[in-house]
C-alpha cells in the first residue's frame, strides 16, 4: 500500500487545483493509497512507523523539502538498529515551487508528472548524513565567521574571508564546480565553502572564490551561528557530520547524478 | 586571464580545491585530482594531477601524477609524469620528474632530475 504524508502547508486554497490534478493522476495511474494529513496535533514520526508496521509498500512526501526532511528522520527512527535504515523506500512529490531542491535534483517536477515518476518506480540507494540526532540528504549550511572544522584526517582548515560552509551529501547547487566530483552514493561528504573575497586597491569589488574538500566525517563548531540541515531544521552545536544510513529513494530519469 | 582560467577548467573530475580563502596545515593525501589557489603548509600527496594556480602559496613537499605550476612552492617536487611550470611560478626546491616544460619568465632555485617515465621503460623491454 502507498502511503502519502500531506505536509500541513498543502492544505492551503492555491494548492487546491495542484493537488486535485495530482489525486487524479495518480487515480489514473493505479496508484491510490492512504493519506495521512500532518496537522498541530498529528506527531509525523509516530504516523510514518505506524504505517511502516502496517506494511506501506512506499511512504510518499507530499510537499517540499521540510517535509521530505521530517519524513527521512521518521523512517530512520522506526528502525534505529538498522544500519541500512529501512527497505520502504521513500518517493516525493514536490508541492510549490519555492523550497523544493531535493526533488528537482532528483528529475522529480511539481504536479502531475510526480506521479509518473513514482509509476515508473526507478529506485536508487543513497546516502543519508547525520549531523548531531538528525538526519539530512541534501545538505547542511553555517556561516563560515568563528565556525571551527575539525577534520577527520591530519588537517586544519583555516577560512581566511567571510563566506558560508555547505557540507553536502545530495548536492543542489547549481553554482558547483562543473568538473567537480560530488556523488550520494559514495559515502562520502563534500565540504563547499563560498568566500567573499576581500577588496584592495586594485579589485573594489570582491569576487566570490570556492574551495572543495572530500570528506567521511567531520565536527562543526560555533558559540554564535546554528547548522542548518536541508534548510529544514537547526541542529546544536558541536555537531559530528558523517554519512551513517542508506535510503532507498524512487528518482526520475532527470536526476543530477 | 581567460586562457588561466580555461587550463584550470581542463582538470577534468577535481576531487578537491582549495580556494584562495583557504589556508590549509598539515599532511593532505588525496586520490584524485586537486587544485590549489590558497595556502597550503605540510605536504601534499595525490595519485592524481595536480594544478597550482598563480595566487598560491606551498610551503610542502609535492607528490603526484602530473603537475601545473603556477604560484610559488618551497619544498621537493616529485612527479612520476609531467611537471609544467608557468611564467608566474616561483620554485625553491628540487624536482624530480619524467619530463618537464618551462615558461619563460619562471624562476627555478634547486636541482632538476629527469627520471624514466614507467610507460617509456616498458616499450623499452618489450623490444
Amino acid at each position: 500500500m502507498h502511503v502519502y504524508i500531506y505536509d500541513d502547508y498543502v492544505n492551503k486554497k492555491k494548492y487546491e487545483n495542484t493537488l486535485a490534478r495530482l489525486e487524479t493522476r495518480i487515480t489514473d495511474l493505479g496508484l491510490n493509497g492512504k493519506i495521512v494529513r500532518l496537522d498541530v496535533m498529528k506527531n509525523i514520526a509516530d504516523a510514518v512507523e505506524g504505517e511502516m508496521r502496517r506494511g506501506a509498500k512506499t511512504i510518499i512526501a507530499v510537499g517540499n523539502d521540510t517535509t521530505v526532511n521530517k519524513v527521512i528522520n521518521a523512517m530512520i527512527n522506526a528502525e534505529p538498529g538498522n544500519p541500512s535504515s529501512s527497505d520502504i523506500p521513500l518517493a516525493i512529490i514536490p508541492i510549490g515551487k519555492e523550497n523544493n531542491d531535493i526533488a528537482s535534483c532528483l528529475g522529480i517536477s511539481e504536479g502531475e508528472s510526480a506521479g509518473d515518476v513514482l509509476s515508473a518506480r526507478r529506485i536508487e540507494r543513497l546516502d543519508v548524513a547525520q549531523a548531531g540526532s538528525y538526519y539530512f540528504i541534501s545538505s547542511a549550511k553555517i556561516n563560515s565567521r568563528d565556525t571551527v572544522l575539525d577534520i577527520e584526517k591530519d588537517y586544519s582548515i583555516e577560512i581566511i574571508d567571510p563566506g558560508e560552509i555547505n557540507i553536502i551529501n545530495l548536492s543542489t547547487f547549481s553554482n558547483l564546480p562543473q568538473n567537480a566530483l560530488s556523488c550520494p552514493q559514495d559515502g562520502l561528504l563534500e565540504l563547499y565553502i563560498r568566500n567573499k573575497g576581500s577588496r584592495t586597491i586594485t579589485k573594489f569589488k570582491p569576487q566570490e572564490t570556492t574551495s572543495l574538500f572530500s570528506l567521511k566525517k567531520l565536527v562543526v563548531n560555533n558559540k554564535k551561528f546554528s547548522l542548518t540541515i536541508d534548510n529544514a531544521q537547526e541542529v546544536k552545536m558541536p555537531a559530528e557530520i558523517s554519512v551513517t544510513k542508506k535510503i532507498n529513494i524512487i528518482v526520475g530519469k532527470d536526476r543530477h547524478f | 586571464m581567460f586562457k588561466k582560467q580555461d587550463e584550470k577548467e581542463k582538470i577534468k573530475e577535481v576531487e578537491t580545491i582549495i580556494g584562495p580563502s583557504i589556508r590549509v596545515k598539515g599532511n593532505f593525501n588525496g586520490q584524485g585530482n586537486i587544485v590549489v589557489e590558497g595556502i597550503l603548509e605540510g605536504s601534499l600527496k595525490t595519485n592524481g594531477d595536480i594544478f597550482i594556480g598563480d595566487t598560491a602559496k606551498i610551503t610542502a613537499g609535492i607528490e603526484a601524477r602530473e603537475l601545473r605550476v603556477g604560484g610559488e612552492v618551497n619544498g621537493n617536487i616529485k612527479i612520476r609524469k609531467h611537471v609544467e611550470i608557468a611564467a608566474s611560478a616561483k620554485i625553491m626546491g628540487d624536482i624530480e620528474c619524467a619530463s618537464i616544460s618551462i615558461e619563460r619568465g619562471a624562476i627555478l632555485n634547486g636541482k632538476c632530475s629527469m627520471i624514466a617515465d614507467q610507460k617509456t621503460d616498458d616499450k623499452e623491454l618489450k623490444k
